[in-house]
């Protein structure tokens, strides 16, 4: 049907990433997480808020607690949107199910696995436990969930325009390496859950290199006209992969930029701030 | 709360409806689904529950036939696995409503509203004699399959926000045409009945349990209701920029005029009593499309027949509408067909297209005894003819979701 991309190249819009923070929990340790979500300092939750959560739900709200910890100036996070980008949540759960469904029955169902096992459920459950009023949503759900996410949280900022939601949280989660269950959904293997979350913020040009500029920009760039149809998945290369390069590209250093290839063609990229800014910046100081 | 409206001009861009498809316990746009809706059809029935889970609900609205997509080899329609069977039909319905294949040249993009897509496709393989939920295998997820099997070469993301997510591809969608990352998109989401799907919602206690009359079941804003009834099917349109929609002579089916999107920050799964946030996606919703309450010719309400939830979202509709709220129609098609999940909002953002159409507002049937505590105008068991230029309609989910969006009639 369309068989060639559109010339037309938007000039891409651009969000400041403000702060971020990668934490991971073995499978063996999630019971200690799921009890004490919160770093020392962070906010208080209900008691036993997590007590149902799938695992990519624990490790991705503590990504944000310590994200939120870690900013410089901590913001006001009521009006905040929240996108999660998981990779195969819920397993688990929909395994122990399962297994249980021909001898338990209906009643062997919890209810708790449509709200908790779901790709909105971790951004649901960052939405709640935060207070938070911006729109939620979970996105991808496959292995290109963290560019599908980066590209939805980037819609949200720069499609949009209303003041209230000043920001978007983007959580991708994954485990390193999927679980391997046995027939009763158990686990027999202790992978590692992992989650990455930033706080997009919108900025104007990201090219500027304008004294505002925070240390950190991502961006989006379409396709201006590549040949052939679309491609299935091409993973990403991982979240440790995408926090290095976020942390390279935040010091200053030899990276400059990351770029993340969409399914489509399109690339999200992350870049540092312009050397010669950082030096002025270095200078005045 | 976001109305996603843009800074920019090229950001305010009009963003039609140019195509539809729709599978649904009532059939499908071919079939008569409109006419099913304004005559008060119900598609709940008594369904078999040889099912494994064995769940104590013995009704539910289902999918009776989903058409196969023309250009795809009936063999090959029924190898595919439910879900996607259920999606790519309408998707299928929408590319030739819109008809699209004589204008190449165009990136189109595909945004999926879809809640619980792994765990569907995982129990539909186990029930099959599966493995595949014990197995430690990543594959493409199903917006990726829709988007190759469809040749679409623009973006293709899936989105979820629980029972609201077919209604935020949509919202996704109008994003990606303002910022002109596409030149058309396809946007909405389907669901299906599953075994643990309704045992869950059953354990719940969120489901009716009127085994007795499965037609008398749904009943929002009844003072009887007891719970909704699962239902399956959804939607997708075909969004296009309204100057590059009437440069080809498109039909315009009607403006995706205005959308509000908030969260009530308040409970994973217990519905919020307070209407507030509600009352705030819908208020933005208004505002995007730059209208007043009182321009509302129809208010499809989310609805579903829950004792906490109708009540709430006709709070909602109050404090956003003020005294107009006396005066706009407003029904739950629910109450026919069902709560297709994660394809409702897109169900009813058609039932909207549907009463801008037709000139008139299906009814909420089995609607025998408004709840006085859901003082609205309500459209009772028979449909209301009038003039419908503006619709809105109400989605929320899980999580404390909330999303409204605003239909006009094409100018």
């Amino acid at each position: 049907m369309n068989v060639a991309p559109s010339p037309r190249l938007p000039s891409p819009p651009g969000c400041g990433i403000t702060t971020f923070a990668f934490r991971e929990a073995r499978l063996s340790e999630m019971a200690a997480v799921r009890s004490e979500p919160c770093p020392a300092g962070g906010p208080v939750l209900p008691p036993r808020f997590l007590r149902h959560a799938d695992e990519h739900s624990v490790v991705g709200l503590r990504a944000v607690l310590e994200a939120l910890a870690d900013h410089p100036r901590p913001p006001e996070v009521t009006g905040h949107a929240v996108v999660s980008a998981p990779c195969q949540a819920g397993r688990l759960t929909a395994a122990r199910t399962l297994a249980a469904l021909p001898t338990g029955g209906a009643a062997s169902v919890s209810p708790h696995l449509v709200p908790q096992c779901s790709l909105h459920s971790i951004a649901g459950a960052v939405s709640v436990a935060l207070g938070m009023h911006g729109p939620h949503l979970g996105v991808g759900g496959g292995p290109d969930a963290l560019a599908e996410g980066l590209f939805t949280a980037a819609t949200l900022l720069t499609g949009g325009g209303d003041p209230d939601c000043s920001a978007a949280w983007l959580i991708a989660t994954e485990w390193d390496e999927e679980p391997c269950l046995d027939a009763a959904g158990e686990p027999q293997n202790d992978p590692t859950c992992r989650a990455l979350a930033m706080l997009l913020e919108p900025i104007g040009s990201p090219e500027g290199g304008g004294e505002d500029m925070p240390e950190l920009s991502l961006a989006v760039h379409m396709p201006a006209g590549t040949a052939g149809g679309p491609r299935l998945h091409e993973p990403a290369g991982g979240l440790v992969a995408f926090t290095r390069a976020l942390s390279m590209c935040r010091e200053g250093g030899a990276l400059a930029w990351w770029t993340i290839g969409c399914p489509w063609g399109g690339a999200i990229r992350v870049a540092g701030r312009p050397r010669k800014v950082a030096t002025a910046r270095r200078e005045a100081a | 709360m976001s109305g996603l409206s843009g800074k920019h001009e090229t950001r305010r861009s009009l963003v039609m409806v140019t195509g539809l498809g729709v599978v649904s316990p009532l059939g499908t746009l071919a079939t008569g689904l409109v006419d099913a809706l304004l005559e008060g059809r119900s598609g709940v029935r008594a369904i078999e529950t040889t099912d494994p889970a064995r769940t104590s609900t013995q009704f539910a609205a289902p999918v009776t036939e989903i058409p196969v997509p023309a250009g795809i080899e009936p063999a090959e329609f029924v190898r595919l696995d439910r879900l996607e069977q259920m999606c790519l039909s309408p998707l299928a319905a929408a590319v030739a409503d819109a008809r699209l294949a004589a204008t190449p040249g165009r990136r189109v993009g595909l945004v999926l509203g879809l809640g619980a897509e792994h765990l569907k496709t995982w129990e539909s393989d186990f029930l099959a004699g599966g493995r595949d939920v014990f197995e430690p295998t990543r594959e493409a997820t199903l917006v990726h399959r829709l988007a190759a099997r469809l040749g679409l070469n623009g973006p293709a993301v899936t989105v979820a926000a629980a029972c609201g997510s077919s209604g935020y591809a949509l919202a996704v969608a109008r994003s990606w045409l303002r910022l002109g990352w596409v030149d058309a998109c396809l946007a909405g989401g389907c669901d299906i009945l599953s075994p643990t799907s309704l045992a869950a919602f059953y354990n719940l206690r969120a489901l009716s349990r009127r085994n007795d009359d499965a037609a008398a079941a749904s009943r929002p804003f009844d003072t009887g209701r007891d719970g909704f009834v699962m239902g399956e099917g959804g939607g997708f349109f075909m969004l296009e920029r309204a100057r590059e929609a009437r440069a080809r002579g498109a039909c315009l089916r009607g403006e995706l005029a205005g959308v509000g999107m908030s969260s009530d920050g308040s409970h994973m799964v217990a519905p919020n009593t307070d209407p507030t946030q509600a009352a705030r996606a819908i208020a933005a919703a208004l505002a995007d499309a730059d209208i007043t309450p009182a321009e509302i010719d129809y208010f499809n309400a989310h609805a579903a027949g829950t004792p906490v939830g109708d009540v709430a979202e006709a709070g909602a509709i109050r404090i956003a509408c003020g005294t107009a709220a006396d005066t706009i129609p407003v029904s739950s098609t629910k109450s026919m067909t069902g709560h297709l999940v994660s394809g409702a909002a897109a169900f009813e953002a058609a039932a909207c297209l549907g009463a801008i159409e037709r000139q008139a507002v299906p009814p909420t049937v089995n609607l025998d005894n408004p709840d006085p505590a859901c003082p609205l105008d309500h459209v009772a068991h028979v449909a209301r003819p009038r003039r419908v230029e503006v619709a809105a309609s109400n989605s929320f989910g899980f999580g404390g979701s909330n999303l409204c969006l605003v239909f006009r009639r094409a100018a």
